[in-house]
């Protein structure tokens, strides 16, 4: 008895083993899931920090020193840059440039590209081929659209002085980059060239979204035309709207390239944004700790964007 | 009274003559570079531009490579540029898998984060990267080209592939576990041949960055030989000759990688953020 039960006793301890070591087992997955998931994510973390993170804080924290270039060691200076550059009429100035750039070239990218989504929204031979031809000025590198647009406004030799004086508009060439009151329009205007195809490629997919049966039932009861866009199409693309808007306000307050390019910020300040007015500073001035304070000044504003911007694209993304 | 067929067929006459005005707009800058390339140097600078030449010519292709350095510089845009975007792609795929398939504390804080950086504008950075750059001493070489834009270019390559590798079925990468595969063998194996859109997506993201940027290039290297092809190119307008028969070209010779790549996948790309990465 003794021995058979003796014998008998593996059994019942081996079937309280297995649960045992399948709960085991379970615990050791985990924690190599847990190893290998920091271990995968690793490199994306050192690359970023190193070139993101690490240098958003310590652009914060030489926003408060005198760092020059070719100085090692740079004095606390407090908020004496910040208290200098609120009242500095330069800054003032290109931040409000910078809005005027950016809110007005987006507002207008906004209408056109919303009307270039319509037109191709229709039914059409060849509207793939037209789609594929809007996207060619955001397809092409920034600088060879700006480049190309640098030689079109040439006062000398351009061809937008010749089409003008042909069309009897104007008399004398204009200096379109190099007169005070040209320069600003003239920059939007390649800006707009650029980045509308951005707003009505991506409109276009939120208009072809929208179910027909919306316009179905919105014929039945009789709307019109006008109707039918103002309270089914619009509201429609509203995420999409606020999504790339928002996107393309980041982007335009900050093209340092296109203004550069065309302009170097002139003539005198008249282009001068807020980025361009930062390096000038930081690389010209080499007054780095000063520069720095700029963009720290202004990330408040754009944190307040970003957020938002993250907060409607991953609201789209969980409701897809 | 116009009947509705009339009234619809003038509609639509309307609308097509408002879209050619818009391919109008968006061809003549493209034309006039193309132009511009191939026009003789006589024709170039003269008070009343032609829109037409009757002499196409290569030479502006021959003196942009004799007279300047376009073709070292498209050398370094091209190592800048693949380099950037094979380690992009394996950084992202890595980073993307361990974000949609693996569950640890701080996952979800990690994605979002990452997210946030990708809409850091550069400008934010610039700076403090200077200095970082110059005390790592990589001014002026290719290789700090290389780190900034991968730390540019990962975020969204992680979005993005993160998206992709959340929409392939588990079942699929279990099958391949139970029959002895480990994690990464699965991930290679079953799980990106699967996400092979958003592996285009990610490569052509990260080469556009890399080949097109400006203001890096610009600033971290000082020699025309270390330059890439947009500063290079931008680089001729404010020298002390007239250049732009070979920088329209140049621009062109720039252009035609992107717009390949555009040709071969440009729906991904471009709608990528709204249209959410899911989609393929």
């Amino acid at each position: 008895m003794a021995n058979s039960s003796g014998s008998v006793r593996p059994l019942p301890s081996l079937t309280d083993q297995q649960p045992v070591t399948t709960r085991r087992k379970r615990a050791w997955w985990a924690r190599e899931e847990v190893f290998l998931g920091y271990a995968l994510l690793l490199p994306a973390l050192l690359v970023l920090g190193l070139i993101v993170g690490y240098p958003a804080v310590s652009g914060i924290w030489y926003s408060f020193h005198n760092k020059m270039i070719g100085f090692a060691n740079p004095r606390w200076v407090g908020l004496q840059h910040y208290s200098e550059l609120i009242q500095n009429p330069a800054v003032q100035l290109s931040i409000w440039r910078t809005a005027v750039f950016a809110v007005v070239s987006v507002g207008i990218k906004l209408v056109l590209g919303l009307g270039v989504a319509l037109l191709l929204n229709q039914n059409f031979r060849g509207r793939a081929l037209a789609r594929g031809v809007v996207l060619l000025p955001w397809s092409l590198p920034l600088v060879v659209g700006v480049l190309i647009w640098s030689w079109m406004y040439s006062d000398l030799f351009g061809v937008f002085n010749y089409l003008l004086i042909k069309a009897g508009l104007i008399r004398q060439p204009l200096n379109f980059l190099g007169d005070r009151d040209l320069a600003m329009p003239s920059v939007i205007l390649v800006n707009i060239w650029r980045g509308f195809p951005f707003f009505a490629v991506n409109l276009l997919a939120g208009l072809q979204a929208i179910p027909d049966d919306l316009y179905e039932a919105g014929r039945v009861d009789g709307a019109n035309r006008w109707q039918l866009f103002r309270h089914i199409t619009l509201p429609g693309l509203r995420t999409v709207i606020l999504i790339v808007s928002l996107l393309s306000f980041i982007w335009t307050a900050n093209d340092f390239t296109s203004i550069w390019v065309l302009t170097r910020g002139g003539p005198g300040t008249a282009t001068e944004i807020f980025p361009i007015i930062t390096y000038k500073i930081a690389f010209i001035g080499l007054e780095l700790g000063r520069a720095a304070a700029i963009p720290v000044m202004l990330l408040p504003f754009f944190t307040v964007l970003i957020v938002l911007l993250t907060r409607t694209i991953t609201q789209r993304e969980a409701e897809s | 009274m116009i009947g509705y067929a009339m009234q619809k067929r003038l509609h639509h006459a309307f609308m097509m003559f408002l879209l050619a005005l818009v391919l109008l707009v968006v061809l003549f800058p493209i034309y006039w570079m193309l132009l511009t390339g191939i026009k003789p140097k006589s024709e170039l600078y003269l008070p009343e531009p032609t829109l037409w030449t009757n002499n196409p010519t290569l030479a502006n292709v021959r003196s942009l490579f004799e007279r300047t350095p376009f073709l070292i510089q498209m050398r370094n845009s091209v190592i800048v540029s693949t380099v950037t975007t094979t380690v992009t792609i394996v950084i992202g795929a890595l980073a993307g898998y361990s974000l949609s398939r693996l569950r640890y504390p701080g996952r979800d804080f990690f994605a979002s984060a990452i997210f946030f950086i990708y809409l850091i504008p550069g400008m934010m950075t610039l700076i403090p990267l200077y200095v970082l750059m110059s005390q790592l001493r990589l001014l002026n070489t290719l290789y700090v080209l290389m780190l900034c834009y991968l730390g540019f270019s990962t975020p969204f390559a992680i979005w993005v592939l993160k998206g992709y590798f959340t929409t392939i079925p588990y079942e699929m990468e279990d099958a391949a576990l139970v029959d002895g595969c480990t994690r990464l063998e699965a991930l290679y194996r079953v799980i990106l041949p699967l996400a092979a859109p958003g592996l285009v997506a990610c490569a052509i993201f990260a080469f556009t960055l890399s080949w097109n940027e400006y203001l890096l290039a610009m600033l971290f290297n000082n020699s025309r030989n270390l330059w890439t092809l947009p500063v290079g190119l931008a680089g001729l307008v404010y020298g002390d000759v007239f250049l732009w028969g070979e920088i329209m070209i140049g621009a062109f010779l720039m252009s035609l990688p992107v717009l390949v790549l555009y040709v071969l996948a440009q729906r991904f790309v471009v709608t990528g953020l709204t249209a959410g990465a899911v989609k393929g």
